[in-house]
């Protein structure tokens, strides 16, 4: 019966103690996490990838060359690139060619990057794509080529009254 | 008329007494499957489980995909385990392709493995606890696991799902001051995971609500061809980590947790130790890992074996063993890929456990076992 007694404090008292313990969730609209890097990215001359956030992508118009890489390395994956025509003329692409990601499809594995042997396709730290269509979803070229603006700055802090997001 | 019926269609003969209830698979306590039980009053007469509401063929997908582009939807069945349901596909398409890994890729594999371990285990114990009522033990595991998902969510780029391991190493090196930032929440989070003895584990409502239920004997352990913690928990000392070693298991100092009641207490308590051991095993692969050095080996665009050619691994996951069996018929595509998982093996346990309990002990045996409903349907 004391056992029981004992028992019981201790666990009323583990849960008193919270009380005094600060505040550990994250207020997401108003704070946003902060995350190493400018986003996933590859370097081919090494084969090996850079940390970062597998976010939204970010297109290179000026290095893509309209090789349809990241388009294959999607197809057993999501099927979320498709190739484009594209309007503006770039020297190094002949066809005018460049993905098109629908990521209403994509899986954010970054495949697409490992593939891309002309450091052309990146991701970003830009997580907050919701749209009330799904044509809002699908990404053209223009919109690829746009660096995101993010705004994010907040870090797991541990002091000694427990761990909080500052 | 009823003797021309095939058999499956019969019509049962109905016992006043018994019951047929079916538990799910709409049911919050039993996710995506069905648990058939029959009750005599509030006891158990027979159950049936039936899985295989989210079977997603992630097999035959396999045949249809090369090495690489299976990597995203191999680790689809368990989500929070990601890494670890990745990882003996990786080693032996790396048997069959004949590559060596780097020893600091071999090192981060581990720390990923273990610290997907870690945040799946709190996921199954938030579970665990709002099954018997206890919303603290809710809220607690879902929250802590943030500490977690915030160190994978460096190394890998995504909170879940992480497509981190590949044949030759791992996608990208361990990001710059990494090392002091996961050794700070790696101790947060040992301490605060102690903290739960006093309000779960030594509870006394806990307790006398788990402990005697459900027990499976050290035998029928073994003669069920359970794995895992359920395995620990009756006794047998048996964790892959150090029965086969795979990686670099054998260089570090690894426990096992072994405990002999063989009941849902026990069943419960043996992942929580766990958690405790990974912790350890994460701070020694961190003191131990070299400190720069390549992290993944160049392969070829589309990798093939080597002519006719078949390789089994098995690894030890948060749930168990989990082996995956390739085929290779030199192409591009395995020619068949087989996962034999610890869920499906652990719920064959159910019907033997839940025979005479007690129908309110049902979720807590239920889940005592280690079951993912998505992985055993696989």
């Amino acid at each position: 019966m004391t056992n029981t007694a004992t028992g019981i404090i201790r666990a009323l008292n583990s849960g008193i103690k919270h009380i005094a313990t600060k505040r550990f969730t994250l207020r997401y609209p108003e704070e946003k996490l902060k995350f190493v890097g400018d986003g996933y990215q590859f370097d081919p001359s090494t084969g090996v990838g850079i940390a970062g956030l597998k976010g939204r992508h970010m297109l290179f118009h000026d290095h893509c060359t309209g090789c349809q890489l990241c388009s294959i390395a999607c197809e057993g994956v999501a099927e979320a690139i498709a190739m484009v025509k594209v309007p503006d003329q770039q020297k190094q692409n002949k066809k005018s060619i460049m993905p098109q990601i629908d990521y209403g499809k994509c899986v954010f594995c970054g495949l697409c990057v490992d593939a891309c042997p002309f450091y052309a396709l990146y991701m970003t730290n830009d997580y907050e794509l919701s749209s009330f269509s799904k044509e809002g979803l699908i990404y053209t070229p223009a919109q690829l080529a746009v660096k995101p603006y993010v705004e994010q700055d907040s870090e797991i802090v541990i002091t000694k009254y427990g761990a909080t997001h500052g | 008329m009823t003797a021309e019926l095939p058999p499956g269609l019969a019509i049962q003969k109905v016992d006043e007494r018994i019951m047929t209830l079916n538990v799910g698979p709409q049911h919050p306590g039993s996710g995506h499957m069905r648990i058939i039980v029959q009750i005599d009053g509030d006891y158990i007469v027979a159950c049936d489980p039936d899985p295989g509401y989210v079977h997603r063929g992630e097999e035959k997908m396999a045949e249809y995909r090369n090495y690489i582009t299976n990597i995203p939807h191999l680790e689809r069945p368990v989500i929070h385990d990601s890494c670890n349901a990745l990882y003996p596909y990786v080693l032996g398409v790396e048997e069959l392709l004949g590559i060596e890994v780097p020893e600091r890729a071999q090192y981060v594999r581990v720390i990923c493995s273990e610290l997907n371990r870690c945040i799946y285990t709190m996921y199954w114990l938030a579970i665990y606890g709002i099954f018997l009522g206890h919303s603290t033990m809710f809220m607690w595991p879902a929250g802590d696991r943030e500490l977690l998902i915030d160190l994978m969510e460096k190394i890998s780029g995504a909170r879940v799902t992480h497509a981190h391991f590949v044949p030759g190493g791992v996608r990208n090196d361990l990001p710059p001051n990494f090392e002091e930032v996961c050794l700070r929440q790696v101790n947060y989070f040992e301490k605060r995971i102690k903290e739960y003895a006093a309000v779960f584990y030594d509870n006394p409502i806990l307790i006398s609500r788990t402990e005697n239920t459900g027990v499976l004997s050290r035998e029928d352990a073994i003669r069920l061809g359970t794995t895992g913690s359920v395995l620990r928990a009756s006794g047998v000392d048996y964790d892959l980590r150090l029965k086969e070693p795979y990686d670099v298991y054998e260089e570090l100092d690894v426990h096992t947790n072994v405990m002999k009641e063989g009941d849902s207490y026990a069943r419960s308590k043996v992942p929580w130790l766990d958690m405790l051991e990974s912790c350890n095993i994460i701070r020694q692969a961190l003191q131990k890992m070299p400190k720069s050095g390549s992290v993944r080996v160049k392969l070829k665009p589309n990798p093939k074996g080597k002519g006719l050619d078949s390789v089994y691994k098995r690894v030890e996951s948060g749930r168990g063993s989990l082996g995956c069996h390739i085929v290779s018929d030199g192409k591009v595509e395995p020619y068949r890929l087989k996962l034999s998982v610890g869920s499906f093996r652990n719920l064959i346990a159910l019907p033997y456990l839940l025979k005479g309990e007690k129908l309110g002990n049902m979720p807590s045996v239920y889940w005592s076992l280690n079951y993912w409903p998505v992985e055993a349907d696989r």
